[in-house]
């Protein structure tokens, strides 16, 4: 026994860490930056030089200060973004979920010797670079494709204006299903797969039909993959700016391009690491939320 | 079994060539080793000729290896994250000069240069290196208009003014087919020029105009863009596109080598329009700044110069290289302007930590409405 446990602590002492080398310590330094004044030519101000830092404006204690979060919390304009990223994330795990259910299903109820074969089909999207899938709905969606053409004519069947499908907020909304849908229907697939069919053979012999039988007893068992699912959308998806950047229009930006800008084009790192932390906490509570609604389904 | 006997096999091949790597690579590390003849370059993207390169390598008897950026902002954040080796860099003004403040640049010595009375001296002396202590030209972009000439012409739009991306009543015919630089410096500029202002404004009152000039206008662009307009104009999605002469020069040549029905063509502004120079600085952590002389004498040659802008279409601060240049490029008033048109050109120039905040906020602002 004694044996055993000492495996597993040797077993688990690289992951754990590997993650407290490459996950505390990159947060410790963001917390740190947040408090830091930016430098003059980008990156941050030298400790040294706080006299005159100081100087400026609100006294900093030891070349730190709070002015990220002051500038933060002065201006709703910053609420809005994190607001309109929460929207976009929450309408893309939706729909993830609902095109993933049947996906997932489908792989369960398959033959063994096809599900493998199946799986595979899922990730192979995964062979190719992220960006140029993106690259290839920019082709997809464009003006004068074939499928722009297609929609556009049966608008103007049924008498509407056309419309431009790419750089819109449809094209982002696209982009981000696509990228993400697979993340979706693993841990779905893994969660169905474990059902017992017992089960529904016994609600029918009970009475009860295929829509009771999918509401009463597939539905309630398979929750705990379906948060694992939304949290494993959700969360990317909050963070993403490569997808807005490319798909969307004058109005799409998101948290991450917000964050994006602030290392790259502004450089400004203690506001941007602001934006981080402000991001960080917002998908802990996220993740923790999902986590307190499927604990109590799991048990029961 | 024999899965486990082929996986030690791979990490020991894995091992072997791990370890047959690290010696190498640290004497790469330490090249003040005079027979490890390379010169690092760290260069835009597309910006010199293979056949430049080529020749380069043989007359100096040494390789030269490239990494590539796309803008400015990507040279800094790699070099503020510690990238190190380089030789030689190609940053726009504004870039350099914060690189120059940062002591990142190794002072030029001029004696080795004798090919510097090349350059045409209305681009040397600066704002951001008064003296060419540290900066020889190197090529030149204009951020200008391209448009669609016969969809433009079609539809009796005027081309020489920033007014076509600004004002609703020539938009209304252009609604989703106008793309605009996903920069806020380049933006504002062209919105602040258009305005009557410096490109380097930093007047916040005049930035609220320019802002509420750009509000009224985005709700008919199609999107911020600042790479994906030249392949767009060049297949005739696009109408108008706000942009570099470079990547508008590339645009015209594509749909011309595509044989499309119409042409891209582009124009310098009335108004007046931003200027970038990029210039060649050695970077302090290189290692063979004697190559990197060498490889500036190299490109001030005309031809090796010309070549650039022949391969580009950037504009040449070379007054030797205009013979080798291509007639049309050189007759091109977009990418080489008349006295009149650079008169109104303007370089921008780095604002300080408040102001990119403010903005980054403006910015924000313009994107989320």
């Amino acid at each position: 026994m004694n044996k055993l446990r000492l495996t597993r602590w040797l077993v688990s002492l690289p992951p754990t860490l590997f993650l407290l080398l490459f996950f505390a310590a990159p947060s410790l330094l963001m917390i740190v930056t947040s408090f830091r004044y930016p430098g003059e030519f980008g990156g941050l101000a030298p400790l040294s030089a706080l006299e005159t830092m100081t100087g400026e404006g609100d006294s900093g204690l030891y070349g730190l200060t709070l002015e990220t979060y002051h500038f933060f919390f002065s201006d709703i304009l910053y609420a809005e973004i994190f607001l309109k990223s929460f929207a976009v994330a929450t309408l893309t795990t939706l729909i993830c979920l609902i095109m993933a259910y049947p996906v997932a299903m489908l792989i369960a109820k398959s033959e063994k010797k096809y599900r493998n074969l199946m799986i595979l089909l899922v990730v192979l999207p995964f062979a190719s670079n992220f960006l140029i899938r993106i690259y290839a709905w920019m082709i997809i969606l464009g003006p004068e494709s074939a499928f722009s053409h297609f929609v556009n004519n049966i608008l103007q069947m049924l008498g509407f204006e056309p419309v431009m499908l790419l750089f819109s907020p449809f094209a982002v909304i696209v982009g981000m299903v696509y990228v993400h849908l697979p993340f979706m229907i693993l841990p779905l697939y893994t969660n169905l797969e474990k059902h017992d069919p017992v089960l529904l053979d016994a609600a029918q012999d009970l009475g009860a039909n295929r829509w009771q039988r999918f509401w009463l007893i597939t539905w309630p068992q398979s929750l705990p993959g379906v948060f694992s699912g939304a949290a494993l959308v959700f969360i990317p998806v909050l963070g993403m700016f490569a997808v807005p950047d490319i798909l969307g229009g004058t109005g799409d930006i998101l948290i991450g391009n917000l964050i994006k800008d602030q290392f790259l084009g502004t450089r400004d790192w203690p506001f941007g690491s602001t934006l981080s932390i402000m991001l960080m906490l917002t998908v802990l509570c996220v993740a923790g939320l999902s986590m307190l609604l499927a604990r109590p389904r799991t048990s029961r | 079994m024999k899965i486990r006997c082929a996986l030690t096999g791979f990490l020991c091949l894995l091992a072997i060539t791990l370890a047959s790597c690290t010696p190498a690579d640290k004497t790469a590390a330490h090249s003040a080793n005079p027979k490890d003849n390379i010169l690092r370059l760290f260069n835009w993207n597309n910006y010199i000729s293979q056949e430049t390169v080529e020749r380069f390598e043989q007359t100096c008897q040494c390789r030269v290896t490239q990494d590539y950026y796309s803008d400015n902002e990507e040279l800094l954040a790699k070099l503020a994250a510690g990238a190190t080796g380089y030789d030689l860099l190609v940053p726009t003004g504004n870039a350099m000069d914060t690189l120059i403040h940062q002591h990142a640049l190794r002072e030029l010595d001029k004696s080795q240069l004798p090919n510097l009375k090349n350059i045409d001296p209305n681009y040397l002396g600066t704002v951001f290196d008064p003296d060419n202590r540290y900066s020889v030209p190197y090529a030149y972009t204009i951020t200008l208009l391209g448009f669609n000439r016969e969809k433009l012409a079609g539809l009796g739009l005027p081309t020489n003014s920033w007014a076509i991306i600004f004002e609703p009543k020539y938009l209304e015919k252009l609604k989703g087919r106008v793309t605009v630089l996903d920069s806020q410096r380049e933006l504002m500029a062209a919105a602040l020029k258009y305005l009557g202002y410096s490109a380097n404004d930093t007047d916040e009152n005049h930035w609220q105009q320019a802002k509420a000039l750009i509000i009224r206008a985005k709700p008919y662009w199609a999107a911020f863009s600042n790479t994906s307009y030249i392949r767009e104009l060049a297949v005739g999605n696009l109408w108008v596109a706000h942009g570099y002469s470079n990547d508008m020069f590339q645009a015209a040549q594509d749909a011309k080598k595509t044989g499309r029905h119409f042409s891209v063509d582009f124009t310098i502004p009335k108004e007046g329009a931003v200027l970038s120079l990029d210039s060649m600085v050695l970077h302090q952590s290189g290692r063979r700044p004697d190559l990197a002389h060498r490889f500036i004498n190299f490109m001030l040659e005309g031809q090796n110069s010309a070549e650039l802008t022949n391969l580009t279409g950037s504009g040449n601060p070379n007054l030797d290289a205009r013979p080798y240049i291509h007639t049309d490029i050189v007759a091109n008033p977009a990418i080489f302007p008349d006295a009149a048109q650079s008169a109104r050109l303007e370089m921008l120039e780095d604002i300080d930590h408040t102001q990119r905040r403010l903005l980054s906020r403006i910015w924000t602002e313009i994107k989320l409405r």
